[in-house]
């Protein structure tokens, strides 16, 4: 994701936090916002937690509950954070207990201004403030326990979860000092574990959702149940762009166990008794879809589109260096070529899902999103309930990877809950979830590189051509980052926003150009624009973003610079990286450890890249087969540094992770659109990666006392061009365009 | 109509096309069996149809009418121990998002029940149906040849066994 969408209202992360006893004789911890002093008394509930921002608290019976407030998706933030409290306040992070988040602007992420987990930024932006809060509650029980024990703190020590005094080994859990713990100044400083203490950090390898997630007991959106719960279905035009238009929707209403069949922004939806009852009649439903007046999209248009608008002048310039025309006319030699890169579906393999409760002015949701305050904007959007009644409760989420920062489906929920007066679970089939997805935008490059007599290369140009995630997103973003402002400001929000984007008021969406303005090769002439082409087909963050394509068009473009110079793909790039020196040492990790250049048996090809994204450096060897028109993998050799590492097997699960979904989108992923409609539909027409195609993946971790940094998205853009580069080895011939095709 | 579902006799009331998918997750309550793709493409919804693995979301009830169920929920036994697949799958760390794991864990379960030493085509074959967006395969092939003890030594593996042994989770 880009940056922070805008500068003024990005709280800093130093939380400040306030304790109080609970009812119970236990202690809450709560973070109280910058400039808000005093807690209104009903945000204090009957057993005296402030539920709406509480942030750990300690019960007379050692539970500790520690309200997670960025989403677990797969990516192991539940554990990784758990393990930097665990940490500080000296408690394995196996006996931590994590409740999800609801909305609240005390959990927004500061590095967005909103509620949002993306970005690979949850371990970055919480690793001082959360170990602090640890560290500080642990000084708080410490006194407490002084007190009641009547000896000096320095006679104190802490052990799993209790006060162990020295001198006579007498112990006292956590829980039981609790209710005395709250009532000691917060400290506002305290002193830090020296890394050569920690028991945790570096060392916790299990993941602490492990266990439910092997039995089955992972509660997700889709699998919540509230009383008297109804089930909900949407029709929604096949046409980009189409509106409702006459349908048969009073006789559909007549079939078994049909409730309800109500119009709602985005389509017709179908409330039943069950799910299977509503699918049925959503069979038997008939509706005109009125189409848009522009003509149908379709995949080749789009792509002259882009053609065209990349033959204007007036793009905009990201990076310039030196003199990229001088370079040019100067050179021995130039090569000019492009790439491109399509339309990308999400599919998680938890569809869409929302259930919701809209009743009295108040609005319940139960749902798996990435950004819950932005699922109270669109609530309250379709409804008349106001964004700070709208109470959201997530879930474990099965899959994010940007899909669930859109909330379409919470506004559907809502508007069907609203106008239907019924408590709904609307479950969106995989064809719905994969033809009405927001995909990860496509793009063409166009690129040059001016050579010098050494096959050096001496500038760079680089055109990207792909439209602004931010113009779709800050629609709803907008007024969950102004949540005061009433609803009628709401368009006008997002309006501001779009043409203030890049400005002081707001930071700049970096999404197309990521990844390649910041080309870390040594050239003495660099330049990096930036060609705005917006078809209109809906478009979203995607894992790694912008990086997902500039990796492949950089990393393969200066494979074909280096076979231009007739050198090693590998040397010509370590030439060339002497200002980076951690993108360096994981290629050469990568390079050394995957063996390049040795012998392999006939037949096996190696391809290499690297690639610096969301702060971490990785680098990818490849070494695959091809056969007829097949591309086998056998074998990814993959470093990374991503600073200090707070769970060693969580990073390379993501490695692992970001290159089968890597792997995925080089060999298969292509979203296509024919007369406004998207073609592919299920896992047969948008195949994934299945077991018997995964290759072996082995990860080195750098050892490394720099700040932590993310592992969720970086695994993922060098995949693409390693396997490009490797295919070309294999073939003679350059693959410019994604998927890779053989034929 | 009625199942034998994870050993208990199950009156079911409900039109004889309603999948078995629909039947478990919404009549009978069980939310581990997924869904996913509705026309068994992914392996969410695998459960057994007496002992084989089966896609439950392309199975219409009145297809299994007096047959055996079984779901993710009877993995555990009766004492509690988790079954040796279960306890292979936290100890290599092989969950991420976790919401195709029931289904991986089914047809995992189905394999070793009739072939308790496969190789690795065999588990391949017995796999393929179940897809993982987030890229477990490597640890899920790990997990099964533990299992069946056709791990030789730890050195087989691109990444240390950390996980936790099951008694301290």
């Amino acid at each position: 994701m880009s940056n922070k969408l805008f500068d003024e209202v990005t709280a800093t992360r130093r939380q400040i936090f306030q304790a109080t006893a609970t009812a119970v004789g236990g202690m809450s911890l709560a973070i109280v916002l910058p400039g808000c002093t005093t807690f209104r008394s009903n945000e204090i509930d009957e057993s005296g937690s402030w539920k709406p921002n509480a942030w750990l608290e300690i019960q007379p019976d050692n539970t500790i509950v520690f309200t997670l407030d960025r989403v677990e998706m797969g990516q192991g933030i539940a554990t990784g954070l758990s393990t930097l409290l665990a940490e500080e306040l000296d408690v394995s992070p196996s006996k931590i207990e994590v409740e999800f988040a609801g909305a609240n602007k005390a959990y927004r992420n500061p590095a967005y201004g909103v509620q949002v987990t993306g970005g690979s930024n949850s371990i970055s932006t919480s690793w001082g403030p959360i170990r602090e809060a640890g560290a500080s509650v642990r000084l708080m029980i410490l006194n407490a326990a002084s007190e009641v024990l009547q000896v000096p703190v320095n006679y104190l020590s802490t052990d799993d979860g209790f006060i162990v005094h020295q001198g006579s080994n007498k112990r006292l859990s956590y829980g039981s000092l609790a209710g005395l713990a709250s009532k000691e100044s917060v400290p506002s400083k305290p002193e830090l574990k020296n890394p050569d203490k920690y028991k945790y950090i570096g060392k916790q390898n299990n993941r602490i959702d492990a266990q439910k997630k092997s039995l089955g007991e992972a509660g997700f959106g889709i699998d919540v149940e509230i009383p008297n719960m109804k089930y909900a279905v949407v029709a929604r035009s096949p046409i980009i762009g189409g509106k409702v238009g006459s349908h048969n929707g009073s006789a559909v209403a007549l079939l078994p166990g049909v409730l309800d069949v109500i119009e709602i922004s985005t389509g017709i939806s179908i409330v039943a008794d069950s799910y299977w009852r509503a699918r049925k009649a959503q069979s038997a439903l008939e509706v005109d879809w009125v189409k848009r007046s522009e003509a149908p999209l379709r995949s080749e248009e789009i792509s002259a589109f882009y053609q065209q608008e990349a033959s204007k002048e007036g793009g905009s310039v990201k990076r310039s260096e030196g003199n990229v025309k001088d370079a040019f006319e100067e050179a021995q030699k130039t090569l000019t070529v492009e790439f491109d890169a399509p339309f990308l579906a999400h599919a998680t393999m938890e569809p869409m899902n929302c259930t919701a409760s809209v009743k009295n002015g108040k609005a319940d949701i139960w749902t798996s999103t990435q950004a819950p305050d932005v699922a109270q904007v669109v609530v309250a959007k379709v409804t008349d309930v106001s964004l700070s009644d709208v109470t959201v409760h997530n879930q474990f989420i099965g899959g994010g990877f940007g899909r669930r920062l859109n909330q379409d489906f919470v506004g559907e929920a809502a508007e069907i809950s609203y106008k239907s007066g019924k408590v709904v679970k609307l479950i969106w089939s995989r064809e719905e979830d994969m033809m009405h997805d927001s995909f990860r935008p496509a793009s063409l490059h166009k690129i040059s590189a001016a050579l010098d007599d050494q096959g050096m290369p001496s500038g760079w140009d680089h055109n990207i051509i792909v439209p602004k995630i931010f113009d779709w997103a800050v629609w709803d973003v907008a007024p969950a980052l102004f949540s005061w402002a009433p609803k009628f400001l709401y368009p006008m929000l997002g309006r501001v926003g779009q043409l203030t984007e890049g400005t002081p008021i707001t930071p700049a969406d970096t999404s197309p150009y990521e990844g390649a303005d910041n080309l870390p090769y040594a050239i003495p002439s660099i330049q990096v624009t930036h060609t705005k082409a917006d078809a209109g087909v809906p478009i979203a963050y995607w894992r790694s973003v912008g990086h997902s394509h500039n990796a492949f068009v950089v990393e393969c473009f200066i494979d074909e610079l280096a076979a231009e110079a007739k050198k090693d793909s590998y040397l010509y790039r370590r030439e060339l990286l002497s200002n980076s020196p951690r993108l360096l040492n994981v290629l050469n990790l990568a390079a050394s450890k995957g063996g390049w250049g040795e012998a392999r048996s006939e037949g096996v090809y190696q391809g290499i890249a690297v690639h610096e994204s969301f702060n971490t450096y990785v680098a990818e060897m490849v070494e695959l087969e091809v056969h007829d028109n097949d591309i086998k993998i056998l074998k990814v050799t993959c470093a990374v540094d991503c600073g200090l590492v707070i769970n060693p097997d969580v990073v390379t699960m993501q490695m692992e992770s970001g290159i089968i979904f890597g792997i995925t989108a080089a060999l298969y992923g292509e979203i296509t659109i024919e007369d406004g409609k998207i073609q592919q539909d299920n896992f047969d027409t948008y195949p994934l990666l299945r077991i018997d195609q995964s290759p072996e993946i082995e990860t080195i971790i750098v050892e490394s006392t720099a700040s932590p940094t993310g592992v969720g998205e970086p695994g993922l853009p060098p995949i693409a061009p390693a396997i490009a580069n490797a295919l070309f080895k294999a073939t003679g011939r350059r693959f410019r365009s994604l998927p890779l095709k053989l034929s | 109509m009625q199942i034998i579902l994870n050993g208990e006799t199950t009156q079911i009331e409900v039109e004889p096309d309603t999948p078995l998918l629909w039947v478990i997750r919404d009549i009978v309550g069980l939310k581990g069996t997924k869904f996913g793709c509705g026309k068994g493409l992914c392996g969410a919804c695998t459960v057994h149809l007496n002992g084989s693995a089966i896609r439950s979301c392309i199975t219409p009830i009145s297809v299994v009418d007096g047959q055996s169920i079984d779901t993710i929920e009877s993995l555990v036994a009766q004492t509690g121990e988790l079954h040796p697949l279960q306890q292979n799958w936290i100890k290599h760390n092989v969950p991420q998002c976790g919401y195709c794991q029931p289904g991986q864990l089914m047809s995992a379960s189905a394999l070793l029940a009739s072939n308790p030493q496969p190789n690795d085509i065999e588990i391949d074959n017995a796999m393929i149906g179940n897809l993982c967006r987030c890229g477990t395969y490597s640890r899920i092939k790990m997990a099964i040849k533990d299992t069946a003890g056709l791990l030789r030594n730890e050195s087989d593996l691109a990444y240390e066994i950390k996980g936790a042994s099951t008694d301290n989770v």
